[in-house]
């Protein structure tokens, strides 16, 4: 076996020392004969005759030995590679279209599949990710701690079921406080991921037991090598978080940034702390819903058992607790904010993934139709080869090595960019406050999958290619005769025309869907001008700052924004629109005295202080702004959006009438504004509240500035203001409010760059696709146009003649491209929200654009055509 | 050419060569003239086939090849047996005479 292989390579890579042997040997072999006859008396001529007829053709000896050394088809292969890369240097332009062409399409489907396998497939990094599974609640992730308490102790599906809350908070160390985001666990986290720390160890469910008793912190990796230069000492030294000492206890593993994909954890802290971190407790509030939990289901159990368990919990809930009613409880996968944004993350990615797919396929097509009419313009090269013997078999295995060098070079270049591509998304980080990153670093699963469209391509349109050729007669081919198929009312090629033209129709309608849902998204009234506001973000729940203390040092921070250059507007809010924190209340009617939340609104609230509205230049329908009165002893006032006044309030007017939040919360409406868009901009109207900021004291504070100097700068400028109040407060600058919107905006945006490509991809294809085929067409019936136009025929019968037949394929393919689009719009909408490929702009846009395509194509050939003479064409054959 | 020669099937014709070159080393020619003078003329072999033959035993294993001066000094392409070779010799020697005799027997009976 060995020397076998050992034998086969030298005869591989040393073949020409193999050869020249095999020759020496065969010399000598003569030689001897001769000497042999002539010494039993033949002279020497005849003895020389006699030995090589003896000996027989020194060839075909050759050839057997060669085939003795079991090394034949690999030399044809290497032969066929080489003919193959001579082929393609011979016409660059030919190989330059197809390899860009291939390297878009696989570098697309490669690139989209990267993304998808690193939100999506890739499972997390913890100990058998199979049984983890996320508790959501009416489809979304968060619950109360009561109430997670309540299923951990009753259910009988999880092993083991965990809380976690997202946390924003301040770490202190020799190098200042900064703010960093962590994650607030129950004891039994670590353990229930089956994950082991780097160095340390972690916190256990004992310290779960007494309310802010265990202050221990776990670092993520990169924190500790980041900030605390990877020192393995840092175990058992404390760090302050929020003012307050902390152990470390150990430090994570590499790699591991918590159970969700996007949200890059920094630092692990007992959920027991809760209240010394957040500056309030919630834990023992069964209203409010602020941990996520999930958990390892028992051996054994599926998703629908421990499903079909949890409705039990659930009932029960809802019967001991008047809040818990209509609660569902569901398993869900986890990742994805439980997996709340697994459904449009996957429609997203898949809905593009497809369309990645046709642009391959519309590209494989293209390059079959391309090859074919190179084939033609080969037939006699091909004929000679059938001739003398290569055997059609011989031929078709040389159109398929050709084909997948084609597609291996496109292939490695698609890859290439596709991979850098990937390395580059995966370092991008949003433009937002919070550690929102999601790793889709090209592994090998993903090199795999860019292999194997690379070798399905290859085959693909190899096979198209190869498939003509088993029909050819050679003698045809030698007499000079294009080595055709019998005449059919279908071509082949006009099957493929209509298949691309309508798979690329499908792809440019997608695109200008996508153009037409971003010209919406711009149109989008927001309820606020965002371009102008500077942006600046602290906490002083994190610097421990009492109440009182508290309202006094926001006081301070908005008079020091009123001093700088340039600032029109200023407010302070909890938080802003379309930023990552909106939370939620239930809010009653005002003569209501039905306290379930089924007859509540669920609406979100923002707390804003005096000049807010006019600062994100909010129109007021009704009433008036917050003012300095509107203070913590004043009767409780709100204003209100006009969705929620219409929906709690009844009819216009408002101002004056009172909504509850509770039996014994009455909230009087002192203004309505105009509606906004609040978290995304395709969400339908959402009624929302807007309470005094100095009436409820809050910690977390956003400052908001108008003026006409750059966001940045006014942005930096707030920064150092706020920072000379307090140097041990960490500021972090949001940037701008058009920052916040852009992020809002990055779904849309991807959608329109990806379809863009493929939409340019598709015309590209196309255009080339009709060339092709036209150019041909003329080519071959140059003799025929000439013999017509010689009897009198007029250009428009010549044009007819030439195009009338491709402008009805393509005709054809365009409206069945077109309906395929309305009919994917299902697809499509996962895309982009809210645009239909009947949308009149899109349609006309989509028709325009096709009729430029056909004309494109056609352009050149048509000219031609034209152009023939009929002397010339006649005398040419 | 006389009729008294026979053709050889393949795997004969590699028993052979094995055989001839069981005693010592040889080239490609000395192979042939020695079955040649063993059996008398009566086996010859076809240069066509014996190239073939060497280099699929080599290949095998069975042989190994090396470069030698030749008795009137030239360079010629020496074969020896190898230990699998010698090996592969006694096994087939063993199967021949079996399928021999049996053919015999055969043949032989009434």
């Amino acid at each position: 076996m060995w020397t076998d292989l050992l034998y086969r390579l030298r005869a591989l890579f040393r073949r020409r020392a193999v050869e020249d042997e095999l020759d020496d040997e065969m010399r000598l072999h003569l030689e001897l004969q001769t000497e042999k006859y002539i010494r039993s008396g033949v002279a020497a001529d005849e003895a020389m005759q006699r030995a090589r007829l003896e000996f027989g053709g020194a060839d075909q000896i050759k050839e057997e030995c060669r085939d003795a050394r079991g090394t034949r088809s690999i030399e044809n292969m290497f032969q066929d590679l080489r003919y193959a890369l001579k082929g393609l240097r011979r016409s660059p332009a030919f190989a330059a279209v197809v390899v860009a062409s291939l390297a878009l399409g696989i570098g697309a489907n490669t690139t989209v599949f990267g993304i998808v396998n690193g939100m999506v497939l890739q499972p997390l990094p913890i100990e058998s990710p199979e049984q983890f599974y996320s508790v959501d609640r009416n489809g979304e992730p968060s619950h109360s701690f009561l109430n997670y308490k309540d299923i951990r102790d009753r259910n009988s599906v999880f092993s083991s079921l965990f809380m976690y809350r997202i946390a924003p908070m301040s770490l202190e160390h020799t190098d200042g406080a900064k703010r960093v985001w962590g994650l607030l666990v129950t004891g039994n986290y670590f353990e229930t991921l089956g994950i082991r720390p780097s160095i340390g160890r972690f916190f256990g469910p004992a310290d779960d037991l007494y309310p802010n008793g265990s202050p221990y912190a776990v670092l993520s990796f990169d924190t500790w090598r980041g900030r605390f230069g990877g020192d393995p000492d840092i175990i058992g030294r404390t760090v302050r978080v929020n003012a307050r000492e902390y152990t470390v206890l150990g430090v994570a593993p590499e790699g591991f940034h918590g159970t969700d994909v996007f949200y890059r954890s920094q630092i692990w802290l007992p959920l027991s702390m809760q209240s010394h971190v957040e500056g309030y407790s919630w834990l023992e509030r069964r209203q409010t819903q602020n941990g996520w939990v999930a958990g390892r289901l028992r051996p054994g159990i599926t998703a629908k058992q421990a499903d079909e368990n949890l409705k039990v919990i659930a009932d029960a809930l809802a019967r001991e607790y008047v809040l818990n009613e209509g609660m569902r409880l569901t398993v869900t996968v986890p990742g994805l904010a439980g997996s709340t944004l697994r459904a449009p993350v996957s429609g997203f990615s898949g809905g593009v993934m497809l369309l990645a797919g046709l642009v391959l396929i519309a590209a494989c097509v293209n390059i079959a139709s391309l090859l074919s009419a190179r084939l033609t313009d080969r037939n006699r090269e091909f004929a000679v080869r059938l001739a003398i013997g290569a055997g059609p078999g011989r031929i078709i295995r040389q159109l398929l090595t050709e084909s997948m060098v084609v597609s291996t070079i496109g292939g490695v270049v698609g890859i290439t960019v596709s991979v850098l591509l990937l390395r580059l998304l995966s370092r991008w980080k949003a433009p937002l406050e919070m550690p929102i990153q999601v790793d889709v670093g090209p592994d090998l699963r993903v090199l795999a999958f860019g292999s194997a469209v690379v070798l399905v391509t290859g085959l693909l349109f190899g096979t198209l290619g190869a498939l003509r050729v088993s029909r050819w007669n050679p003698n045809d081919g030698l007499k000079g005769a294009p080595l055709s198929e019998r005449a059919r009312r279908w071509a082949p090629g006009d099957v493929l025309l209509v298949v691309q033209v309508s798979a690329c129709c499908l792809l440019i309608t997608a695109s200008f869907v996508a153009l037409r849902g971003l010209q919406e998204s711009l149109e989008t009234p927001l309820g606020f001008q965002p371009a102008g506001v500077a942006v600046v973000g602290y906490d002083l729940s994190q610097a421990g700052y009492s109440e009182k203390d508290g309202r006094i040092f926001h006081e301070r921070a908005l008079n020091a924004i009123a001093q700088i250059p340039g600032v029109e507007d200023y407010a302070l809010a909890k938080s802003v629109p379309l930023s990552t924190d909106q939370s939620r209340t239930l809010v009653y009617p005002g003569d209501t005295t039905d306290f379930r939340p089924l007859n509540a609104v669920r609406a979100t609230y923002y707390r804003v202080s005096p000049g807010f509205f006019r600062t994100m230049r909010t129109k007021l329908i009704e009433g008036r702004e917050f003012s300095a009165q509107d203070r913590f002893a004043s009767p409780p006032v709100a204003i209100v959006n006009e969705t929620l006044a219409r929906r709690v309030l009844g009819g216009a007017p408002w101002v004056g009438k009172r909504y509850r939040m509770g039996p014994n919360s009455e909230v009087e409406v002192v203004g309505v504004v105009e509606d906004g868009k609040y978290s995304h901009l395709s969400e339908s109207p959402t009624p929302v509240l807007f309470e005094p900021m100095m009436r409820r004291y809050e910690g977390e504070a956003t400052l908001i500035a108008r003026s006409s100097r750059p966001e940045s700068d006014v942005a930096s400028d707030m920064r150092r203001a706020v920072a000379a109040l307090d140097r041990s407060l960490p500021v972090y600058a949001v940037g701008s409010l058009d920052q916040l919107l852009s992020f809002v905006m990055l779904p849309i945006r991807a959608a329109v760059i990806a379809l863009s490509v493929f939409g340019i991809l598709a015309i590209m294809l196309v255009v080339t696709g009709v060339h092709g085929l036209c150019a041909y067409t003329v080519a071959r019936r140059t003799r025929e146009i000439g013999i017509r136009v010689a009897i009198g025929a007029r250009a428009t019968d010549v044009l007819w003649l030439m195009f009338g037949r491709t402008a009805a394929l393509v005709g054809f393919g365009s409206v069945a491209g077109f309906f395929l689009a309305v009919f994917a719009s299902q697809i499509l909408s996962r895309i982009v929200f809210g645009v239909s490929p009947l949308d009149p702009r899109v349609s006309a846009g989509v028709i325009l654009t096709m009729i430029l395509i056909g004309i494109l194509g056609v352009w050149g050939p048509l000219r031609r055509s034209l152009k023939v003479d009929p002397v010339q064409a006649l005398r040419q054959e | 050419m006389p009729s008294d020669r026979i053709e050889l099937p393949q795997g004969t014709l590699d028993l052979l060569i094995l055989k001839a070159l069981a005693l010592r080393p040889q080239h490609g020619w000395a192979v042939s003239e020695r079955i040649q003078q063993i059996s008398k003329d009566v086996l010859r072999v076809q240069q066509g086939s014996l190239y073939p033959s060497l280099h699929r035993l080599e290949r095998r294993g069975w042989i190994k090849a090396r470069w030698a001066a030749s008795e009137n000094n030239r360079r010629a392409k020496y074969y020896e047996l190898t230990r699998t070779g010698r090996k592969q010799l006694e096994i087939e020697t063993k199967a021949w005479r079996k399928l021999t005799s049996a053919v015999d027997q055969v043949l032989d009976a009434v």
